[in-house]
């Protein structure tokens, strides 16, 4: 191995409809340093093509804060992908 | 002109919980001397949905963030409003037809003041809370459609 890209490790979370299209509620991700919310989302969708519909209509949350899709994440970062709420 | 002592906020009652909720509770929690009115709002799952019969509803929520948009919401009810103390207890998990999801308490010395208070805190809660319901019908289920909660455009403005 000649070079190794670095990496950090994020803790991603899914709800709702998009936890049960992701079948997935909670894992750690592995992602590249510079990595956006927008990038670690287009990597779900391309392993979900599914999830890329709903893009439009989540909106993404950072250490339980919503957050914008070009924030760029931190080592040890708490990320959720939120469908329209509906509680009440 | 009246001004209320703003409580600690630790004198709320803010809490997601998975059994049936004690409004008696939460209204006599709210309630002091120095009040003249509590207002309560009363959210309970109705028996159809877009015309079809409705069995049971599953609320999940993002706990940690959910309470956390809850003590924002009440903290900006004390800040704007003339109010005494705040109950609001959502339940998750499943629920049948008439039980209550929500309950909102909130005590004030003049009315006006707690009226207006409910009023915003639902209001705010169904658009800004990450709590989900699913609607379960006699032939499937439906994640009901929500709101998008406003976040920021871009992290270059976001503090």
């Amino acid at each position: 191995m000649t070079s190794v890209l670095p990496t950090i490790r994020v803790n991603v979370l899914f709800f709702g409809r998009i936890r049960e299209l992701a079948g997935v509620r909670e894992e750690p991700q592995e992602i590249p340093v510079d990595a956006t919310l927008a990038d670690l989302f287009a990597s779900y969708s391309r392993r979900f093509p599914k999830l890329a519909e709903f893009r439009g209509s989540l909106v993404a949350s950072r250490n339980q804060e919503f957050a914008a899709w070009d924030t760029q994440l931190k080592p040890g970062d708490e990320i959720a992908f939120l469908p329209p709420v509906s509680g009440g | 002109m009246h001004r209320v002592m703003p409580d600690n906020p630790i004198n709320d009652r803010l809490e997601l919980v998975n059994s049936p909720i004690d409004f008696d509770g939460l209204v006599r929690f709210v309630r002091a001397d120095n009040d003249g009115a509590i207002v309560t709002f009363d959210g309970f799952v109705r028996n159809e949905s877009h015309g079809r019969a409705t069995e049971y509803l599953e609320y999940e929520a993002y706990e940690a963030m959910a309470v956390t948009k809850i003590q924002e919401i009440a903290a900006y009810l004390h800040d704007k409003f003339a109010i005494h103390r705040v109950a609001i207890v959502h339940r998750l998990g499943r629920l049948e037809m008439g039980e209550t999801s929500i309950f909102i308490a909130i005590s004030a010395p003049h009315r006006a003041a707690a009226f207006d208070a409910c009023r915003y805190a639902i209001d705010t809660l169904k658009k800004t809370v990450p709590i989900w319901k699913k609607e379960y019908f006699a032939d499937g289920a439906v994640w009901a459609d929500g709101e998008l909660p406003p976040a920021p455009r871009s992290s270059k403005s976001a503090s």
